[in-house]
């Protein structure tokens, strides 16, 4: 299971790819940055996406703000932790000052605090702890020796419960050492620095930096990271060295005019959406995508929402393929459902268990919309973000359709969020020409490569997908929606051109 | 009643700051406040909760919950002179008191 793995997704977007999968699991990391490094922030969302997004309970340890104030400076990135708290996800251990004065005689120990903790992770499962920030206890008792010390039991008690703890500490200034009192000797394992400087065009950039992971990869570089309205977010630096691995090796769709548009097919480890009105071929796609890989023995998983076994059997094998044998032979796992048999969390359990136990290389799931039309608006984002930051962490391909109507459809994908959690975007829809209604396919993006913009025609033949060449002398194929795709690649253009200068202005 | 004393011992189970902690206690309040005080003692081992609620990190602490104002001792106690000044008494200002 995911044991193995060692590690727990922050959830933060674009953490858990400069971590190479997380922090490490049933382990303590320290997290030390100067004040306004967004300490605080990393805390929060770190157990915020661990409850939303994977189902892991969360303890918040707070000496600073108390729990009123936490809950409140959050509301603004759109969460509520009052709601985690109500149904048992969430627990505050308050550590937070008090009037209450109080003098010191003779020889003490932190057992209050330890118990509170163990209580707190049992009354709500938890799975995750964080502890902001622990700099508080040695002005508090002024005895570093102690506190060290029950920080060290604090760290091992939660080992052995098999918790993944992150407690931040202040750092003095942004040079120098790594936190006041020395508090990463005994979480040395594991050190990530937050920093906020000035740059060089005069204003303030925040990057984060993986110092030491125990015994496991990581990104050496800092990477910028930015706090907006919806949270922490760190943008990983473009890898130009792991060229001819990961990311940069193109496979194919199943589909040769389509990989013809993709220059050479879709990224490994990618994720793609398809998306089109009902019956233009998204199914048939689905399968192509899951043929291709089948035949070259990738261990594939095929999650049907729309289809049972024997109807999707059928329908592959009017187009030659013999879907059933694979299945049968164990390189296809297929998985029918009706959406309802199963909560969100179940499907990301049963996938992630699935994907683990199989060595899975491939995965397509039809389709998102039987999926979306049963979960609130919330509750399938994340579901959608936790699913594909688990198969890119797993090198898993996938390709996701989503059935839209005949007008909206790009409006929605940019509303649902499902633009930016997938990789590449490829829309096919029903075009009314000449009197007949025909069939369009066309790559809306291709993350990190070139692809052809034009608006092809296809049929849908007894072979499958058949590409046959761009729609000539027509305009207004998108009708309304034409002016939507320009918008998307502003967006993207715009995200390019932010993450390359804040990039380059550190180097 | 008046001029009782209210207190509550946090305690973690039977470790050794703990158990000198209620000794040097029961003395102090045997030689000092006999018969004037209530005393609770609270293994936070058994009811967490309650730590929760008083925000109790250290262990032991000792805290004066009447009279007002509220004063908290944490450590084994060990001190008899720093524990009656730490609970507001001295010898002298409880014959004052009394008087």
């Amino acid at each position: 299971m995911i044991k193995k793995l060692g590690r727990v997704f922050s959830g933060i977007p674009g953490f858990d790819e400069i971590s190479h999968g997380g922090v490490p699991k049933g382990r303590t990391t320290l997290i030390s940055g100067a004040s306004g490094s967004g300490k605080t922030v990393f805390s929060v969302q770190f157990l915020y996406e661990g409850i939303m997004n994977f189902g892991e309970n969360g303890v918040f340890v707070t000496f600073e703000e108390n729990p009123t104030d936490i809950i409140r400076n959050t509301k603004s990135f759109g969460w509520n932790i009052e709601k985690l708290v109500r149904e048992n996800k969430w627990a505050f251990v308050d550590a937070s000052p008090d009037d209450a004065d109080s003098t010191v005689v003779g020889k003490y120990d932190l057992g209050g605090f330890l118990a509170r903790i163990e209580y707190a992770v049992k009354k709500v499962r938890a799975k995750k702890v964080a502890i902001d920030s622990v700099s508080a206890l040695f002005t508090h008792y002024q005895d570093p020796g102690i506190i060290r010390r029950e920080l060290y039991r604090v760290a091992s008690t939660l080992k052995k419960m098999n918790v993944t703890c992150i407690m931040t500490a202040e750092r003095p200034t942004e040079e120098g050492q790594i936190s006041r009192f020395g508090v990463e000797e005994f979480v040395s394992d594991n050190v990530i620095l937050l920093h906020n400087r000035l740059n060089k065009r005069g204003g303030r950039g925040r990057t984060i930096e993986i110092i030491k992971f125990r015994g496991a990869g990581h990104d050496s570089e800092e990477a910028p990271l930015i706090v907006d309205k919806e949270g922490m977010s760190v943008y990983p630096r473009p890898k130009p060295k792991l060229r001819g691995k990961g990311f940069s090796q193109k496979i194919s769709t199943g589909i040769k005019g389509l990989d013809e548009l993709l220059f050479g097919g879709v990224y490994k480890n990618s994720s793609t959406l398809v998306t089109g009105t009902s019956g233009t071929g998204k199914t048939v796609t689905t399968l192509h995508f899951i043929m291709e890989g089948a035949e070259r023995g990738e261990k594939s998983i095929l999650i049907e929402f729309e289809e049972s076994p024997g109807q999707l059997y059928s329908n592959a094998h009017s187009f030659g393929w013999d879907l059933e044998k694979h299945v049968e032979r164990g390189i296809v796992q297929l998985v029918c459902h009706y959406p309802e048999d199963l909560r969100a969390e179940q499907y990301l359990d049963m996938i992630q268990d699935l994907v683990v136990r199989n060595k899975t290389k491939r995965l397509a799931l039809d389709s998102l919309s039987a999926l979306q039309r049963i979960y609130s608006e919330e509750k399938f984002r994340e579901f959608a973000i936790g699913l594909n930051a688990f198969l890119k962490m797993q090198n898993v391909t996938s390709l996701l359709t989503n059935t839209t109507s005949q007008f909206l459809g790009i409006t929605e994908i940019t509303e649902t969020h499902l633009s930016t959690a997938t990789d590449n975007i490829i829309i096919l829809k029903y075009v009314e020409l000449g009197g007949e209604m025909r069939r369009l396919l066309s790559v809306l993006k291709q993350r990190g490569s070139m692809h052809k913009k034009e608006l092809m025609e296809f049929e849908v033949t007894p072979k499958g997908v058949q590409i046959l060449g761009p729609f000539e002398g027509v305009e207004n194929l998108m009708s309304g929606s034409a002016r939507r795709i320009e918008i998307r690649f502003d967006e993207e253009e715009a995200e390019r051109e932010f993450i390359k200068e804040s990039t380059r202005g550190r180097i | 009643m008046a001029g009782k004393y209210i207190l509550k011992l946090y305690i973690t189970g039977q470790t050794a700051n703990s158990q000198r902690a209620l000794i040097n206690l029961e003395n102090v309040l045997n030689n000092e406040l006999k018969g004037l005080y209530t005393l609770k003692v609270i293994d936070v081992l058994k009811d967490p909760q309650l730590a929760e609620e008083e925000k109790i990190l250290a262990t032991p602490t000792l805290a004066k919950v009447l009279p007002l104002p509220i004063r908290r001792i944490i450590g084994d106690l060990s001190d008899k002179e720093k524990v009656l000044l730490g609970l507001d008494l001295t010898v002298e200002s409880q014959g004052e008191s009394e008087g």
